[in-house]
């Protein structure tokens, strides 16, 4: 009887050993895994989140369009741009007029930012196409970005054929479209206007 | 440097400093003071002309070339590293180039090669009328001269320091293992104490009972046992507390994409690439056409630090762009040829994961509440591989909340945020000075179904 107990205590010993042992090891912090919810209640969306896979969608009947149907505006956002990324296009688009009017102060602060945020990477802060990325050649980008002030190509450049570069890409500068909305390219189009005419008039503040 | 060669010049080669300056009075006549500094003004002109042109043969590359060309790979146009060389040297003659330069499209009527370089490349290039001769030979030699230099101009830049966490690391191993010896160290001599003692009581003729092994003492045992609970105790609590969270969660991606290159050390701005952080609940992944603004002509990672990634593994930064290549199904060698619309999408791995029960807004916290991204996001321009650097627990949100300013409107300054205005009673005390700040506590940021509902 003495000795059947000992050996139950010395089992469960060996046992409790084994449950910790193994805890331990389960819970190990491996960084590279994200581990495992416990009692997942309410943690799991069940309606489709932003990233969720959407590849399985059609097959449960549901409608899915990635892009949106043509020809539809973002509410809230100007009329899209009449012509398409062609030779043609970018000839025709010296007639297309900003349709947005002259940005007032709080407006010029925004379109200040989109530019240094979506634009000063290349063409640089001061517009003189000497961006982080350039850095008079030594910077990662292989060819030179334009000088916005005063490069003929773009210090004569129309409003319409800026847009549409900004809208389609031009040579190596990719396509903005789906980092800026219609209405915020036309604010970038009056701010470079409006820093090519200051630096013209040789003025410094607006 | 010819300054400094002014005394040198102007000393007889076999003379000491002490007769120099003796003589200077007397031996040198006037006429040879001025034949030696004249030379040497000459001589300094000449070199300050050689720096000159070759100064303004990048300036003028960079400002009428580098848009379209590269010196080593082609770009809008071709690379124009050795263009001298093709077609049988026919660059070479200056006269020919200019005709070139100054009109391409009359040029390439009778000129097959620059016909099929219109071909190649999809485009004419721009006719610059107002270059001159000797603009064109500093560019050409500027050319010539980076070329010969091959990429990165023969200059190596600094390779990154060793990671700080491995001598870290390697400390804490130490620290260990003398501790460790210390404690044998303890035990040996405890045991030689009492071997000792039970001598000295063997020859005194002191009897003693046998001691009991160290494994049967109940001292050492409930220590022990004491210190396995306090230590085993702070580990479960942790571990519990730790559960369902995901901190320093670092996974792999599938392409070894470094924030600490993009954002750090190229500056971009982070709403570049995640720019609905001021729109919308996501801050977004950016779709491939947005990592191909750049990458479709940065093919090579050449300029930056060397990199590793986690497990010390050095990797190949051009071999990772190649990747990002394959999923925009991007040809390098045929640019042009590229049809955005054919990208796939990058199955990045998300690492910041909140459980469905709370709602966060990035707008909410970016736009109105003006907190920066590294606030939460840890500093993001120095890593490599991101890893999750706040808990996102719900005490961690709440002390946020508890610590943080609300930017009220200031009618007096004409600064902060007017969607505050409904809180009249806190403008007024803040007026009366009752308060001296309202935090996001006040205007119920501690209230249950602002996040939970």
């Amino acid at each position: 009887m003495q000795q059947k107990k000992v050996r139950m205590k010395k089992s469960a010993i060996i046992f409790s050993f084994f449950i910790i042992v193994i805890t331990v090891l389960r819970c190990s912090s491996d960084k590279r895994e994200p581990g495992t919810a416990y009692m997942p209640d309410m943690v799991y969306s069940r309606a489709y989140e932003t990233y969720a896979s959407v590849d399985n969608l059609h097959e449960k009947g549901v409608n899915y369009n990635s892009t949106p149907v043509a020809g539809t505006v973002a509410r809230g956002d100007l009329s899209s741009y009449p012509y398409k990324n062609d030779s043609i296009g970018y000839v025709l688009s010296k007639n297309v007029k900003n349709p947005l009017p002259t940005l007032d102060a709080k407006d010029y602060i925004e379109a200040t930012r989109l530019f240094l945020v979506n634009c000063g990477i290349c063409h640089g802060d001061k517009l003189d196409g000497n961006g982080p990325l350039w850095k008079d050649g030594d910077g990662p980008f292989p060819s030179a970005p334009r000088n916005l002030l005063k490069d003929p190509v773009t210090a004569n450049m129309a409003e319409g054929t800026m847009f549409h570069s900004m809208t389609y890409g031009k040579n190596m500068m990719g396509s903005y479209a789906s980092q800026l909305s219609t209405k915020q390219r036309w604010m970038i189009v009056h701010y470079i206007k409006e820093k090519q005419r200051l630096s013209k008039t040789g003025e410094t503040v607006k | 440097m010819c300054f400094y060669s002014i005394p040198v010049l102007l000393l007889p080669t076999n003379c000491t400093l002490s007769t120099f300056f003796r003589s200077t009075a007397s031996m040198i006549s006037e006429k040879y003071i001025y034949q030696k500094l004249s030379l040497c003004f000459f001589v300094f002109i000449a070199v300050l002309n050689i720096d000159l042109s070759a100064q303004d043969g990048k300036i003028l590359f960079n400002s009428k070339c580098a848009s379209c060309h590269n010196v080593f790979k082609n770009t809008t146009g071709p690379a124009l590293g050795g263009f001298q060389e093709r077609e049988n040297g026919k660059w070479t003659d200056t006269k020919e180039l200019l005709k070139w330069v100054k009109n391409p499209p009359a040029y390439m009527e009778h000129d097959a090669y620059t016909k099929g370089l219109k071909a190649q490349f999809g485009s004419i290039m721009q006719s610059f009328s107002d270059i001159t001769e000797p603009e064109l030979v500093a560019i050409a030699s500027y050319v010539n001269t980076t070329f010969q230099k091959g990429p990165g101009g023969g200059t190596t830049t600094a390779t990154s320091s060793e990671p700080n966490e491995e001598t870290d690391g390697r400390n804490a191993i130490l620290f260990g293992i003398i501790s460790l010896i210390m404690a044998v160290i303890a035990m040996i001599l405890m045991q030689v104490n009492s071997n000792l003692k039970k001598l000295s009581d063997d020859v005194e003729g002191v009897l003693r009972p046998e001691p009991t092994p160290f494994y049967k003492n109940k001292i050492y045992i409930s220590v022990v046992a004491i210190a396995f609970f306090v230590v085993g105790g702070f580990y479960v609590t942790k571990g519990a507390i730790g559960f369902g969270r995901q901190k320093e969660y670092q996974p792999h991606q599938p392409i070894f994409y470094s924030h600490k290159v993009h954002a750090g050390i190229n500056q971009i701005n982070c709403l570049y690439c995640h720019g609905n952080a001021m729109e919308s609940k996501h801050a977004t992944i950016p779709s491939t056409n947005v990592c191909m603004n750049c990458h479709k002509a940065i093919t090579s990672y050449e300029k930056g630090p060397k990199l590793f990634d986690e497990e010390g593994k050095e990797i190949n930064g051009t071999a990772e762009i190649a990747k990002l290549h394959k999923y925009a199904r991007f040809d390098p060698k045929n640019p042009a040829a590229w049809d955005p619309s054919k990208a796939q999408p990058i199955s990045w791995v998300k690492i910041h994961n909140l459980p469905d029960h709370v709602y966060f807004n990035h707008s909410q916290h970016i736009k109105a509440g003006n907190v920066q991204c590294q606030t939460c996001h840890g500093e993001i321009t120095k890593m490599d591989e991101v890893f999750q650097f706040s808990e996102l627990s719900m005490s961690w949100c709440i002390n946020c909340h508890r610590d943080t300013k609300v930017n009220f409107y200031d009618e007096e300054k004409g600064t902060g945020n007017k969607f505050y205005s409904i809180y009249e009673k806190f403008h007024n005390d803040l007026k009366s000075g009752k308060m001296d700040s309202v935090t996001v506590k006040d205007i119920g940021g501690l209230e249950c179904q602002k996040c939970h509902y």
